[in-house]
């Protein structure tokens, strides 16, 4: 028998499905805030924000470079990163997407040139920084039991501020006026504009709050890892899928898409050997994208 | 109510352009500066990675390269170019391994031209972390561009999926970051480190199980990148040898550069295993190392590879395990190991590393090829001859073994194209500095587990 192959026995294992449920609602949790932080972008602007991942990298360095040469204590340097995270998603917007908008550029126009900013950025942040892990703070979170499940006071941090984001973003959109105006402008940017909505405000501010969420989540990372350049490449794909798992273009789909690709990918261990459940990822989106191309929540195109 | 939201004019649109035009350039110089892959550097340059400073023929390190490898000269290669390839992770996940090995490899470029060796000319290519089409094209860059006579390589997958170039383009090729099984017994390639988890694993299990005779139930944990046959063959049939009841509790592989652990641990708990034996390399032994502790695992961990880049993930944690792995000692008395790590540490401000040190290692291996080439009449630019020399004497110098006025020897195993070097059990102190507690004195999947293979703890 294939010794990667966990037996029967051990399948059934209701110890093992327990811990593999928390690790997944975790995990689920953070694809959810990625997911989200991505969609908030996405279903207001129609720009499919490659370089968004940026965002991740940089308020990590930049929370690093805080706390270490401005000796700022680390949730006041981990502000700063974040601050920066929003700023390079305004940069990237206000530098390179509006003027290509402006210029007709095409969707695949823009598309190279996030992609170019997805290599050059973590590139650029190796020549400075190099290589090598660099850590932000050494905290030891508390380990707690419950049963024979265990997960960290880190990991209750992170499933209570990620959901407490996701729902102040949901908030924000269907009750705020700056929501509504992004809906509008989701809805039919011409209209939008026609009522004394200005668009372009719009794409700042939805590129600040999904830069912001996605900056927090490289810190909420950072708290339990250590930064390197490529540390985006893996959360910027997470964030793609759960996008379109949850329905392109749905904030609170995304959510919950992000939730269910943690679960699946976590639960899966039940059944495959861990290095297979990264496919699980691919293959759920697969799957689901055959069956309802517009996902779990997303509109049928008319 | 839309007051924010007011159209704005469009002034400052020329500005603006200025900044993005600006903004492109800098993207490009830092896509061109980092990939490394694209460019060859000039004579007795290099490209990629860290600069290093020429050296001087009245610096130590390089007159302790002349104590050992005898005067410069013509006879010493001097005047000779070689133009050596490097094919290294500068970019991903690995590429802190890029980074020090190419860093080893230049500084013993430039003190070897400095002690009248040959002016090695390094070019660099970029496997990006393993990607074997990358690496591919890497290779036939560096073998019809830059005319490589020499190569360096890294990682496994990728340097197996690089043999047929090398051995058509007669590129005498040296492996001292990933040697596997399918990388031994190949022409033109010779391996400059011991296997990555065959080899040191017969003395970890044996000493894991001296130290911890309670632990039977085993969790093997690693990856596929290169340590498949010890995964699936060697450690399941080694451990029970070695620990009477000793079984497998589970095995699992992990995809390479992973941070979440949970799946894996979730197993290991459901398992009730009592020990685990480590295979990760590059940061994911200090990531699954962290996890365990945190999950409130307190077993014993043994790895099979200890760098202090992973470490720094969480040296705490580390600092519970044990690593059985060949360890460069940059204490060492050896007079060529002394004089590289003061050299490295003057010029990269850091400790070097077991990295550092082969692919350092590997240019002198080179040179003294070069020398015994020319000595014969041969032409030093040949890959053929260089391997032939290699063949006919497989003994070098070398910074691993050797004692305050003697440095270590390597023999290569001519029919293998493996090398031996000393391993250690090594225990890893709160600030990821390893020290050897154990001597590993029989390796490889022949090596009897029962019998000698680690010394008394120290």
């Amino acid at each position: 028998m294939d010794a990667t192959i966990i037996s029967p026995v051990a399948a059934a294992s209701f110890e093992l499905f327990r811990q593999l449920a928390v690790d997944g609602v975790v995990l689920g949790t953070v694809y959810a805030l990625l997911g989200v932080s991505f969609t908030v972008i996405y279903s207001t602007t129609g720009i499919f924000h490659f370089a968004h991942g940026v965002a991740y990298v940089v308020a990590a360095y930049v929370a690093i470079l805080a706390a270490d040469t401005l000796g700022l204590p680390w949730i006041a340097a981990a502000v700063v990163g974040i601050a920066a995270a929003a700023a390079i998603g305004i940069l990237v917007e206000v530098g390179a997407y509006r003027p290509m908008r402006r210029a007709g550029a095409t969707a695949l126009g823009v598309f190279i040139t996030a992609l170019g900013i997805s290599i050059a950025v973590p590139n650029l942040i190796q020549i400075l920084f190099g290589p090598n892990n660099k850590t932000f703070v050494e905290l030891s979170p508390a380990t707690i039991e419950l049963g024979t499940v265990t997960f960290t006071t880190l990991d209750i941090a992170r499933v209570v501020i990620s959901w407490v984001l996701i729902a102040a973003v949901l908030f924000a959109l269907r009750r705020t006026k700056w929501g509504l105006a992004t809906a509008a402008v989701r809805m039919n940017r011409n209209m939008a504009a026609a009522v004394g909505i200005d668009p372009d405000r719009v794409h700042v501010l939805v590129f600040g709050v999904g830069s912001t969420l996605m900056g927090i989540a490289g810190i909420l990372f950072l708290l339990n890892g250590n930064a390197t350049p490529t540390m985006a490449a893996s959360p910027m794909l997470i964030a793609f899928i759960a996008a379109f798992l949850g329905g392109i273009g749905s904030i609170g789909g995304a959510a919950v898409g992000g939730l269910a690709l943690g679960l699946v990918t976590s639960l899966s261990g039940l059944w495959v050997a861990s290095d297979y459940q990264p496919v699980i990822a691919f293959a759920a989106l697969f799957v689901l994208l055959v069956i309802r191309p517009q996902g779990m929540f997303g509109r049928r195109a008319a | 109510m839309f007051k924010q939201f007011t159209t704005r004019g469009t002034e400052g649109a020329q500005g603006l352009r200025r900044t993005i035009v600006a903004g492109g350039l800098a993207f490009a110089c830092a896509s061109g500066l980092a990939a490394c892959g694209g460019d060859s550097g000039g004579s007795g340059g290099s490209s990629g990675g860290s600069e290093v400073k020429a050296a001087a023929a009245s610096d130590p390190a390089v007159k302790a390269l002349n104590d050992v490898f005898g005067p410069g000269g013509k006879e010493a290669g001097e005047g000779v170019t070689i133009n050596n390839g490097m094919l290294l992770a500068m970019t991903g996940q690995g590429a802190y391994f890029g980074r020090v090995m190419s860093q080893g490899a230049k500084l013993a470029a430039s003190q070897v031209k400095a002690a009248g060796g040959p002016d090695f000319k390094i070019s660099i290519g970029d496997h990006e972390d393993g990607a074997i089409q990358a690496g591919v094209a890497a290779t036939r860059r560096m073998i019809s561009q830059d005319k490589i006579t020499t190569l360096q390589t890294s990682y496994g997958a990728v340097s197996e999926a690089i043999i047929p170039q090398i051995q058509q383009a007669k590129v005498l090729t040296f492996q001292g970051g990933g040697p596997s099984p399918g990388q031994v017994e190949k022409d033109f390639l010779w391996n400059n480190r011991m296997l990555f988890g065959d080899a040191p694993a017969p003395g970890a299990l044996t000493w894991l199980a001296k130290e911890h005779p309670d632990a039977k139930r085993l969790a093997i944990v690693g990856t596929s990148e290169n340590a498949t046959n010890a995964i699936k063959t060697l450690v399941p049939s080694v451990w029970p040898k070695v620990q009477d009841g000793g079984t497998i509790a589970t095995t699992q592989i992990h995809d390479v550069g992973v941070t979440d652990f949970g799946s894996v641990i979730a197993k290991i708990k459901a398992s009730k295993a009592d020990a685990i034996w480590n295979a990760s390399f590059g940061n994911d032994p200090g990531y699954f190392v962290k996890a365990v502790r945190q999950a409130g695992i307190d077993i014993p961990i043994i790895l099979s590879e200890f760098t202090s880049d992973a470490c720094k993930v969480d040296p705490k944690a580390m600092s519970s395990v044990h690593a059985a792995a060949d360890y460069f000692d940059p204490n060492s008395e050896n007079p060529l190991a002394r004089s590289f790590t003061e050299a490295y540490r003057a010029a990269y401000k850091s400790d070097p590393d077991f990295y550092a040190a082969n692919y350092y290692e590997q240019i002198l291996i080179v040179w003294e090829l070069v020398k015994r080439v020319i000595a014969e009449g041969g032409d030093p630019q040949d890959g053929a001859a260089l391997q032939a020399a290699l063949i006919k004497d497989p003994k070098f110098p070398s910074l691993y073994g050797g004692d305050r006025s003697t440095p270590g020897e390597i023999v290569f195993d001519p029919t293998l194209h493996t090398v031996t070097k000393p391993m250690n059990v090594l225990e890893i102190s709160g600030d990821c500095v390893p020290s050897p507690v154990a001597d590993i004195t029989a390796v490889g999947p022949d090596a009897d587990p029962k019998t000698a293979l680690v010394s008394a703890s120290r």
